[in-house]
């Protein structure tokens, strides 16, 4: 359960579909001890996670899965150390 | 009863007031008209101040709408916003600043003189951008309040400003959300996506000045890098074959093919498509007719978040009988166009 799988979607380039993929890793003892105290908290209440800003359009998000659960979370409240764990890749 | 015309030059009718062989009346209506002409004359005066004033302020006011003001931002490659101002954009020897600004205030235009629109918000809203954000970020977007462009990696994409219709499609974002308030998933969503495209790539047409037929109706042409054109790939989408190979994000192109949850950037496919074929159904300028009824739907009603795709589609039905009633082509192109799609 260190590991946390990261897909990053969405964009004005619709990542996540069928040609773009951006993905990553990263370990949970990799993130600071606020970052990994956030993302405990939005797992154990997804109800958490920030919703995105009122009227945005074309920003991405990651979904973030950590054992067999998933949660998406808008870029603008995703920690750096997660954020650039991603890379995008042509299939 | 004093005459009170003014041919008679003041200094004469002064001097006959003093005459003693006129009137005494004659004598102190003389002395009344000068009065009552000094106060006419003060008064022309304050009106031609009044007028002066007034012509001033107008024009400053035609200038507002015809101009917003534009500025952009450097982020220095870091996620940090805005960033720091860039003095002069205009002239600045950052081809990507400058690029932002020309084509920002470009769109601005295109929004005035096509859709008599004053800026994003249609009241001279400041139209704000920053480039260089992040790393190697391959991204644009608008987040609420500014527009966002990234230099792309150099491989799958380039420069985001590099795209004219990336511009026009951010900043229709904004445009949205200051008229129809379109929510970002399910129906809304791919009209909200749809709408970005319609107008980004309608901008790009008219500043080519290119017709229906020599359109090239791709969106993101423009910013593919080298590693994306070498599979085949020379679009991001394509309104006029969404579902193309050629296309990096391939759309469903029935309305029946969207499914619940898709990314607005798929789900918009059907209304491209429904938008293209209304157009060249139509034929000439895209912005000239079903343009207009496409800006009417979006702007024309208030509010509407989460807006079906139907309901989008029975008001440019809607609009393009209300817009052109003598002109039962408008309506049976907007009709054909929904058609396609099943709509």
């Amino acid at each position: 359960m260190d590991r946390l799988k990261i897909e990053r979607v969405g964009g004005f380039a619709g990542v996540g579909g069928p040609h773009l993929k951006s993905r990553g890793e990263v370990a949970v003892s990799d993130l600071s001890a606020a970052d990994q105290k956030m993302v405990d908290s939005l797992f154990a209440d997804p109800s958490k996670v920030p919703a995105a800003h009122p009227g945005q359009a074309d920003a991405f998000s990651y979904r973030i899965t950590r054992g067999a659960r998933t949660i998406e979370v808008p870029e603008h409240a995703v920690p750096p150390t997660i954020r650039s764990s991603v890379k995008d890749v042509l299939d | 009863m004093p005459c009170t015309c003014c041919i008679i030059p003041n200094d004469v009718l002064t001097r006959l007031s003093q005459d003693k062989k006129l009137s005494a009346p004659l004598r102190k209506q003389m002395v009344d008209t000068v009065q009552i002409s000094h106060e006419l004359r003060e008064l022309r005066t304050q009106a031609a101040k009044l007028t002066n004033v007034v012509a001033a302020r107008a024009s400053g006011l035609v200038t507002l709408a015809a101009a917003p003001a534009v500025t952009v931002y450097d982020c220095k490659h870091t996620q940090t916003l805005p960033g720091t101002p860039v003095a002069k954009p205009k002239t600045s020897s950052d081809a990507s600043v400058k690029r932002t600004f020309n084509q920002t205030t470009k769109v601005a235009k295109f929004y005035q003189q096509v859709f008599n629109r004053n800026s994003i918000d249609d009241h001279g809203m400041t139209m704000m951008s920053s480039a260089h954000y992040g790393e190697k970020y391959n991204n644009a977007m608008w987040n609420g309040s500014q527009m966002i462009y990234g230099d792309g990696d150099g491989s799958i994409f380039v420069d985001f400003t590099k795209g004219n219709d990336v511009i026009g499609h951010e900043l229709t974002h904004g445009v949205t959300q200051h008229s129809l308030q379109l929510a970002y998933s399910g129906d809304a969503g791919g009209l909200n996506e749809s709408i970005s495209d319609c107008f980004g790539s309608m901008f790009r047409q008219w500043e080519a000045k290119q017709d229906v037929k020599k359109a090239d109706w791709l969106i993101g042409k423009d910013i593919m890098g080298p590693g994306a054109k070498k599979k085949g790939f020379t679009c991001l989408r394509d309104m006029a074959d969404p579902a193309a190979k050629h296309c990096l994000a391939p759309q469903p192109t029935k309305y029946s093919q969207i499914t619940p949850g898709m990314d607005p950037h798929y789900s918009s496919g059907p209304p491209n498509l429904a938008f293209y074929t209304a157009c060249t159904t139509l034929g000439g300028y895209s912005w000239a007719k079903i343009g207009q009824v496409w800006y009417h739907s979006l702007t024309g009603f208030g509010p509407t978040p989460n807006m079906t795709m139907k309901a989008f589609a029975a008001r440019t039905r809607q609009g393009a009988h209300t817009l052109y009633p003598g002109d039962a082509a408008v309506l049976a192109a907007v009709d054909t166009g929904w058609k396609k799609v099943g709509l």
